[in-house]
């Protein structure tokens, strides 16, 4: 059965469900059940079967798992969330939100599972625009100015990739005939060799331009810091790590097209340098965009500017060594970001308020005299995304600094240097966070729903340390058939 | 076949002069009439393509481009300018001159870069996808050099227009990727739209340049 068809049409129908009906709470719980549903229908898709427009290779399933799982935790979470900040919105507003909720895990799916470059790029194009709705949801100026960059920028990249969906299409066109053939991602790779390496190229830019917008890769990333802090939490930061994975994805994919072409002795340029300056950018900008930031959302924004950066480098290297690196940094990042979000909403809550603008560093300082719990949980969360050895980040850090060393020698010192820079600024936070005192010295309960970091730390952990065998045969050999 | 290949040039060629000369003017209901021009001119090669391809498609992407593009998007902008008193001239963040030759480098380096690389398609479709391009790059460019909220979404309905440009030249391309184009419009404006209603209710002006509210706070 094809279940990922199944998978992508539930979101969207719940969306309208959603969307139409209910008061907040029950629009919560209705949402929770709807989300766990979809990761029930996201694990049943490595067993199902799928051709045609929805074909899903593993990779694809093993995201989407990612997806429903981050998907279930988030709104969880929000279950809480709503009941902490109803009389922020009218009813009519909450509906909306859950409505977007569930369009933005749909569109990552799409997204994820389709096999046609236009139906990839009809979803990213719907993910946009559920994104930018969401970010301005709460009508506050700020959240207005966030969401019309998010527009225009998103906007642009969307028109871009758009282009260059259109020159893949041009250049796959004399090998495999007009029609839906020169659109699926499967035929495009086996007929890579026989597609014009120049037009593959000039495609391959304005992809990388277009949905680098949407990847947050310097320098088209002004818009992901102010939507990270600027919308209802559970859904522009949670979730917003899933768009970004298709997004690479994506480039992943377009990437592959051009070294098979190149390595087949057509005239496609090597993609490598491209990504390599592009990821190395993104480091660089979010080292030295930590200090300063006040807001705990937008610091952790640029963490994931930083990220991005780190996996479209891997991608740049090249290889199935690196590439596995460069996935394995994507799975573990999406997981503890989210989860790093899920206990920074549960602490903005032990201060009160869970609205933007409760998020700045100073409100939030000295976590440990409100709850003990709460406060070493999202310690424990900073603490793993600044890449050190407990931290599952660390060993897809290590693949991929010890791949640039044999591959590109040259290219790991600034690697190195940025890395160090970010672990640094991410580090610096945790002291005060947790230790200094604050005005607020009341004992609260931690509530429900901080196991759900506790999960989410405990699998980055076990996909990094302890991956089950199958799972890195699989990994290793989708990164082979992408290298 | 010349016949389709001259007036399919034509028809670009007269889209690329609308996106150009948008570049050239201060008033915005002069901008909404060039880019009403340009629609139409558009929905036109729709029909041409579908003539000449005899591809139904391409005749529906011409019916939408007209019915949506060309008559109502400028019916609504012009009566969001008229509601909130905008026909006075807008601000422009570079001086006129400067821009026009911008956009004169834009459509050099768009021909510069599309005909040696697609030496194996067809010529039409070549020097289609040239015209294309620098319709886009000259929407982006308009986004770029104006401050007027409505200036700059003029400036992506450009663009969106060198898009679809671009797809009715593809030889038999599904329909898949105009019809999204189409959609996109229509969703992008009813997102702009409201976000419109709302700038406009919290600042009072759609000139965004007063929008700096992050930037003032410190992030």
């Amino acid at each position: 059965m094809n279940f990922a068809l199944f998978a992508i049409a539930l979101p969207l129908l719940a969306a309208a469900l959603l969307g139409s009906l209910g008061a907040p709470r029950q629009g919560a719980v209705a949402n929770a059940v709807a989300s766990l549903a979809l990761f029930g229908l996201t694990l049943a898709v490595f067993w199902g079967h799928s051709e045609g427009l929805v074909a899903v290779d593993p990779l694809a399933a093993l995201f989407g798992t990612v997806t429903g799982f981050v998907g279930l935790t988030a709104a969880l979470v929000n279950v809480g969330y709503v009941s902490t900040d109803v009389a922020r919105m009218p009813a009519r507003r909450w509906r909306l939100y859950h409505a977007l909720f569930q369009i933005v895990l749909g569109a990552s799916l799409l997204g994820l599972y389709a096999n046609n470059v236009g139906l990839l790029w009809a979803a990213m194009e719907g993910g946009t625009i559920a994104m930018t709705l969401a970010v301005s949801l709460y009508r506050t100026p700020t959240g207005l100015e966030a969401a019309w960059k998010y527009f225009i920028l998103g906007g642009v990249g969307i028109g871009l990739a758009l282009f260059g969906t259109m020159l893949v299409y041009l250049a796959a066109q004399p090998a495999l005939g007009p029609g839906f053939a020169a659109m699926s991602f499967t035929a495009l790779s086996t007929h890579a060799a026989h597609m014009d390496g120049a037009l593959l190229t000039l495609a391959f830019l304005f992809i990388l331009f277009g949905y680098g917008t949407k990847a947050a890769l310097v320098p088209l990333h002004g818009w992901l810091p102010d939507a990270y802090a600027e919308g209802p939490a559970p859904l522009t930061t949670a979730l917003s790590g899933l768009l970004i994975n298709v997004a690479l994805l994506a480039i992943l994919r377009f990437r592959h097209l051009m070294v098979a072409n190149a390595a087949a002795g057509g005239s496609a340029m090597p993609p490598g340098p491209f990504l390599l300056s592009l990821g190395l950018a993104s480091l660089f900008l979010a080292a030295f965009s930590f200090s300063r930031r006040r807001d705990a959302r937008r610091f952790f924004g640029f963490s994931s500017i930083e990220q991005s950066g780190i996996s479209a480098f891997a991608f740049g290297i090249g290889g199935p060594t690196a590439i596995f690196g460069g996935l394995l940094h994507m799975l573990l990042h999406t997981l503890l970001k989210s989860g790093l979000f899920l206990a920074l909403i549960r602490a903005a809550g032990l201060r009160g308020s869970v609205t933007p603008g409760n998020y700045g560093f100073s409100h939030l300082r000295g976590l440990l005299r409100a709850n003990k719990y709460i406060g070493w949980l999202l310690a424990g969360c900073i603490f793993a995304l600044s890449g050190l050895p407990p931290s599952g980040l660390f060993v897809s850090e290590f693949i991929i600094i010890s791949q640039t060393i044999q591959k590109n020698p040259y290219m790991s010192m600034p690697l190195g240097l940025g890395l160090l820079l970010c672990a640094v600024a991410i580090l610096r936070n945790i002291g005060p966070l947790l230790f200094a005192s604050s005005p607020h010295e009341k004992l609260k309960p931690a509530g429900r729903g901080a196991w759900l970091v506790v999960a989410h730390l405990a699998l980055v952990f076990l996909l990094a340390f302890a991956m089950p065998t199958p799972l890195v045969h699989m990994l290793s050999q989708e990164a082979e058939a992408l290298r | 076949m010349s016949l389709t290949f001259s007036l399919a040039h034509l028809l670009g060629g007269i889209i690329l002069l609308c996106a150009f000369l948008q570049l050239s003017q201060r008033r915005l209901a002069a901008m909404i009439t060039l880019y009403q021009l340009e629609a139409l001119v558009l929905s036109a090669a729709a029909f041409w393509q579908g003539f000449a391809q005899t591809e139904l498609n391409l005749y529906l992407t011409g019916l939408i481009t007209l019915v949506i593009k060309a008559i109502l998007l400028p019916w609504a902008l012009r009566e969001i300018v008229l509601r909130f008193n905008m026909a006075r001239a807008v601000e422009t963040a570079l001086p006129m001159a400067v821009s026009m030759v911008l956009g004169l480098a834009l459509i050099g380096i768009a021909v510069l870069v599309v005909l040696p690389t697609t030496m194996s398609s067809v010529s039409l479709t070549r020097e289609d996808l040239a015209i294309a391009l620098s319709v886009v790059l000259l929407g982006l460019l308009l986004m770029i050099v104006r401050r007027n909220a409505l200036a700059q979404i003029i400036g992506f309905l450009s663009t969106e227009n060198g898009l679809v440009l671009a797809a009715i030249g593809m030889p038999d391309m599904p329909f898949v990727a105009e019809f999204s184009v189409a959609l996109l419009v229509l969703l992008a404006f009813l997102v702009v739209g409201v976000f419109l209603l709302r700038i406009r209710e919290h600042f009072d002006t759609l000139d965004l340049s007063g929008l700096e509210e992050i930037e003032r706070r410190g992030r």
